[in-house]
């Protein structure tokens, strides 16, 4: 059960990264590693905090830099800069529920700005939510980047001799 | 190097470099690709950018130079592109490639056509409903937040083709995408919610944010800042247009 669990959940997030990758036109040979990175991205944030009580800015900097990792070996593969592969395979980890509180508290506190206990739970509310989707953004880019650093000579040379010109 | 040859150097350098900018590429590849290129194509290059304008310098050795500001023009992002003209900076210098040549295959990358759009469409549909499936919506919540997406998408990609301001595009986007899918409410599907909250979250402007965190962690602080508030307004925008759908429904929310 758990098995199943964690494979579904790579696979509705490779579905997810294929998708609006699309929007930004990546070459076509760039799909399906677009599809292995997200999953393995997701399926490992998805293990670590459901299995290790990891939290989830952590888990989301810890499989932003697997995905990073992973992207400078298939990039080499399908002669990809690094950002074609990762910037896809990063979004379905972007904190869409979060977020969208936060919008919803903001209203709801301006609805109820004149009874002071509700207003301050939603303001709270609002702050909760905002920061959890402020972090996990940022740590989603930091993590994915710190390969590119890691691996400059690498890192820079991704469509050298590419056989696709 | 005559001066002629270098202005003519130069001009296709400005273009590459502005295709490249114009299609979201983050600036330290910029920089390093048209280097690449003029130094295949024997100049150096020293580029200065900004959102929205770039000053280039092209000098030949022999203290010949020519510097120009360029206008970015604003082409949707392309990562086919990304991976094509790095691919072309390469192929410049290794196989040591002439002017004629590199131009007559940057041509030729550059009107590749595009992916299809009915394609798009159903594929960024397709993605909504998992990722609603990823925040714990059920069957219906995804069927919903497939239609939902089909109908924003759908708005957006007509909106942009009829060049109407993009932060108008993304109010109206945003809108249309949560209306459709607050019929989740009154249908009584019970993670409604979620189905209502994924509905909006193709518009959010992955590209651009992770781009801005790129620059300013390699030093381009100014153009990094640039296109974060750039994205920060897109959001706003996205927020404002489902702010009005929940002003509609809050009462079934609560």
């Amino acid at each position: 059960m758990i098995a199943i669990d964690i494979i579904s959940d790579g696979l509705f997030a490779a579905v997810a990264a294929m998708g609006f990758g699309s929007i930004s036109g990546p070459p076509m040979r760039a799909f399906p590693c677009i599809a292995i990175l997200a999953a393995v991205g997701h399926a490992s944030r998805y293990c670590l905090m459901n299995f290790l009580g990891v939290d989830i800015a952590t888990a989301s900097l810890i499989a932003a830099f697997i995905i990073g990792t992973g992207s400078v070996f298939f990039g080499k593969k399908v002669f990809c800069p690094m950002t074609v592969l990762y910037i896809p395979a990063l979004l379905p980890m972007v904190p869409g529920t979060y977020a969208y509180k936060t919008v919803f508290s903001l209203i709801m506190f301006f609805q109820e700005i004149s009874s002071p206990g509700k207003g301050n739970e939603y303001l709270q509310e609002m702050i909760y939510n905002g920061s959890v989707s402020f972090s996990v953004l940022f740590m989603l880019a930091v993590g994915a980047t710190v390969p590119v650093f890691l691996l400059r000579e690498k890192a820079n040379s991704m469509t050298r001799g590419s056989c696709f010109l | 190097m005559t001066h002629e040859y270098m202005v003519e150097i130069a001009d296709f350098i400005a273009r590459y470099l502005s295709y490249m900018l114009g299609a979201g590429v983050h600036t330290s590849r910029v920089v390093r690709n048209s280097k690449r290129l003029g130094k295949a194509l024997g100049v150096d290059v020293s580029i200065h950018t900004s959102q929205k304008t770039a000053t280039l310098t092209v000098s030949s050795g022999t203290g010949d130079r020519d510097t120009r500001v360029l206008d970015i023009p604003a082409f949707p992002i392309s990562f086919e592109w990304n991976a094509d003209l790095s691919a072309l900076s390469w192929a410049a210098h290794d196989r040591r490639m002439t002017l004629e040549e590199v131009r007559t295959k940057f041509d030729e990358l550059v009107s590749k056509p595009g992916m299809n759009p009915v394609f798009v469409l159903f594929m960024v549909s397709l993605a909504n409903a998992s990722f609603c499936r990823l925040f714990g919506g059920d069957i219906w919540a995804m069927l919903i937040t497939f239609t939902a997406t089909m109908t924003g998408f759908f708005t957006r990609q007509h909106l942009m083709k009829n060049k109407v301001n993009h932060y108008i595009v993304f109010i109206v986007s945003a809108f249309v995408a949560s209306i459709c899918a607050s019929s989740a409410l009154s249908l009584g599907i019970e993670t409604a919610e979620i189905a209502l909250a994924t509905s909006v979250l193709y518009l959010v402007p992955g590209v651009p944010l992770i781009n801005g965190l790129i620059d300013i962690t390699d030093g381009h602080i100014q153009i990094g800042i640039s296109r974060l508030v750039n994205a920060f307004m897109l959001i706003v925008c996205i927020a404002i247009g489902m702010s009005i759908t929940l002003m509609m429904v809050k009462d079934s929310l609560l």
